[in-house]
């Protein structure tokens, strides 16, 4: 059976890491048991250039783990690499036992894979320079459990679309329409509101700042070469973007008649509200986009009164509805 | 869970530095203090031994257990704590600023999330730099909040006026809080004492919250795992059906459904199953002209009546033909289970 690849990485970072001079690839293929196995001399044509393959794997999985492997060219011309002891150590941190606490919920609310292994990964680090335990795993914290959830496919390549500053394509389809079109987009930032992601970034064709829900991506997320076109802004306001969507920036007033005892989220959203004694209250509500389908929502309990384009709003939506 | 080969290489190199402090450790501490299974943790314990610090060979880890304790025999100093990867950063910074914006947490806690945040960014330096392109807000009712959590910690029964958009009502109800879960919005675990079962209620639709001198005494129920979503509908759900153009598409993000065909009209038709179908009357209301129930059909005509018996009311209106429509939703509006929460 061939050698776990835990194994392999964990030896390859020891040696990495234990060297006091840069190892030749050659030493490396030499000195690690799993590589030896893998790429005996004698073997198979091309092992050369598969062994080559597998080692920059190797690598790029334990940078994704933090280690910072230096390649060093010595006299000769010969590549060499080793991971400095001063350059991978964490630096001094103290952290109290409440600041532990909080910080081991907060490693618990990711339920993406790639981040939940990241975040406990760093409680681990934490752990083994001196992170206070839990004396008490079960106390007052154990009440409270925030999630993130990531339900999108999406998500991973975009993350790390941001985060290594990577232009992308996917196809993406509107609100409202039928079929999905291209998109061409310089990612800046994701963010996660009312458990929903969104990402905003440069949308190239339009040339302007664009807000995607990730659940409208259809199709791969793929990576394109080259560097960003736009300058990527110190703040993205996606959340304020997505709030207007969902009409939340109300600039108008609207006077609605609402059935006594019906309507709560309305009332709870008033400026004003006056009895009119016959079974039925007056209320004075903002008025922004999508307030016409939500009164309506309430169906017989909700009269408008105006403005007159909201009351026509109203109407049609109504008799598209009785007209069924 | 299971774990991948990077996640162990990880936790290895960790343990490494973690067991050089601590010779004879045991098993079970160990395995709580990485948050793994004393299982996985002997998984770990079997491939160490196969481990060198040399690049020579022959210079591997002599590290044994005898299922109870750990030993190293050859302590090395190659195990020095190791810097934040950017992903790592990432995840605890981005999760550790979500959780201390989450209104009505209690101070002590929040300023022990700052503190321990700003440590972070220090230690973690550069890694700590892509964490600003990843951010996460949680909605809740501050008030309600502190109010459950004070309940939580104190065990005391709550009394409750709560809306249920199903039904449009608000009700009155004593309820022994378990546990407050944010999923997005938050939500209070709670074992219902009006229905005898347990029923999750969202914090912004608590009209008013009371906390009762009664002790709280919920029963000892299985937490359920809520990485699935706090909506499950039950096989046995009644069934419904709605039809939907390409303006209420949306119906299929904002509703957990079984099946969504598409439609030649770019629209979609959707099944889904619900425990009070009755409450989808105020979906068919929205979609308007962008969507109707096609099942069951005494549903559909119960939408039909309710935009009837509405009409009436603007019968002096000019009959002002038909306009388009927007294709905008609400999101809070998104249909969920608080009510029939299982």
């Amino acid at each position: 059976m061939a050698i776990a690849k835990a194994e392999r990485l964990m030896n390859l970072a020891l040696c990495l890491l234990g060297t006091r001079r840069p190892l030749s690839k050659r030493e490396l293929r030499e000195s690690i048991e799993a590589y030896v196995e893998a790429f005996q001399s004698g073997g198979a044509a091309g092992s050369d250039d598969s062994f080559n393959r597998m080692f920059e794997r190797d690598k790029d999985d334990l940078r994704e783990l933090g280690l910072v492997i230096e390649t060093v060219e010595n006299l000769d011309g010969d590549v060499g690499y080793l991971a400095r002891r001063d350059s991978n150590r964490l630096p001094p941190i103290t952290i109290d036992a409440e600041e532990a606490a909080a910080l081991g919920l907060a490693a618990k609310v990711w339920q993406q894979a790639r981040l939940a292994g990241a975040a406990s990964g760093a409680l681990q680090k934490l752990r083994a320079a001196g992170l206070p335990e839990d004396a008490d795993p079960y106390g007052a914290h154990s009440a409270l459990e925030p999630r993130i959830p990531v339900h999108e496919a999406s998500f991973e390549p975009l993350m790390l679309a941001c985060r290594d500053r990577r232009p992308v394509t996917f196809d993406y389809r509107k609100a409202t329409a039928a079929r999905p079109e291209q998109r061409h987009v310089e990612p800046w930032a994701l963010e996660c509101w009312r458990g929903h992601w969104y990402l905003a970034g440069w949308d190239r064709d339009r040339g302007a700042e664009r807000v995607f829900r990730l659940s409208r991506i259809t199709g791969k997320v793929r990576a394109r070469a080259g560097k960003y076109t736009a300058e990527v802004p110190d703040v993205v306001t996606v959340r304020e973007t997505v709030a207007s969507w969902a009409g939340e920036s109300a600039d108008r007033t609207a006077r609605i008649r609402l059935r006594k005892g019906a309507g709560y989220p309305l009332r709870a959203k008033a400026a004003a509200v006056r009895e009119l004694g016959d079974g039925w209250d007056e209320l004075e509500i903002p008025y922004g986009h999508g307030l016409d389908a939500w009164l309506v929502e309430f169906g017989p309990d909700v009269v408008v009164i105006e403005p007159a384009e909201l009351r026509a709003d109203v109407v049609d939506r109504l008799r598209a509805v009785a007209k069924g | 869970m299971a774990s991948n080969a990077i996640d162990q290489t990880r936790r290895m190199l960790s343990l490494v530095t973690y067991l050089r402090e601590r010779p004879g450790a045991h098993v079970e501490d160990v395995a709580r203090a990485f948050g793994i299974t004393p299982d996985e943790l002997i998984s770990d314990l079997d491939v160490l031994p196969l481990c060198g610090t040399s690049f020579r060979g022959g210079d591997l880890l002599d590290i044994d257990t005898d299922g109870d304790r750990i030993w190293w025999h050859n302590p090395d100093d190659v195990a020095a704590p190791l810097r934040l990867a950017a992903d790592e950063a990432t995840a605890l910074l981005v999760a550790a600023r979500a959780v201390a914006t989450l209104p009505g947490l209690r101070e002590s806690d929040r300023l022990a999330l700052l503190r321990a945040t700003a440590k972070l960014e220090t230690a973690a330096g550069e890694a700590a730099g892509a964490s600003a392109r990843l951010s996460v807000t949680f909605e809740s009712e501050g008030g309600v909040f502190a109010d459950v959590d004070r309940a939580i910690s104190e065990r005391r029964r709550l009394w409750i006026r709560y809306y249920s958009p199903a039904r449009d009502e608000v009700t009155e109800r004593e309820i022994d809080p378990i546990r407050l879960v944010s999923v997005g919005h938050t939500y209070v675990e709670a074992w219902c004492r009006r229905s005898e079962a347990r029923r999750t209620f969202r914090l912004d639709r608590v009209a008013e919250i009371k906390i009762l001198d009664e002790p709280s005494a919920p029963p000892q129920v299985e937490l359920r795992d809520l990485s699935e979503g706090l909506v499950q509908p039950a096989a046995e759900d009644p069934e419904v059906v709605v039809e939907v153009g390409p303006g209420g598409r949306w119906v299929a993000e904002y509703y957990p459904h079984d099946s969504a065909e598409e439609l030649p009209d770019g629209g979609l038709r959707i099944t889904l199953r619900t425990p009070e179908p009755a409450s989808l009357r105020r979906l068919a209301l929205r979609l308007g002209g962008d969507g109707r129930i096609v099942s069951p059909v005494q549903l559909a005509e119960s939408a039909r009546q309710a935009a009837r018996e509405a009409l009436a009311a603007y019968a002096d209106d000019q009959d002002g033909g038909d306009r388009p429509y927007g294709g905008q939703y609400d999101e809070d509006q998104a249909y969920d289970r608080q009510e029939q929460g299982r």
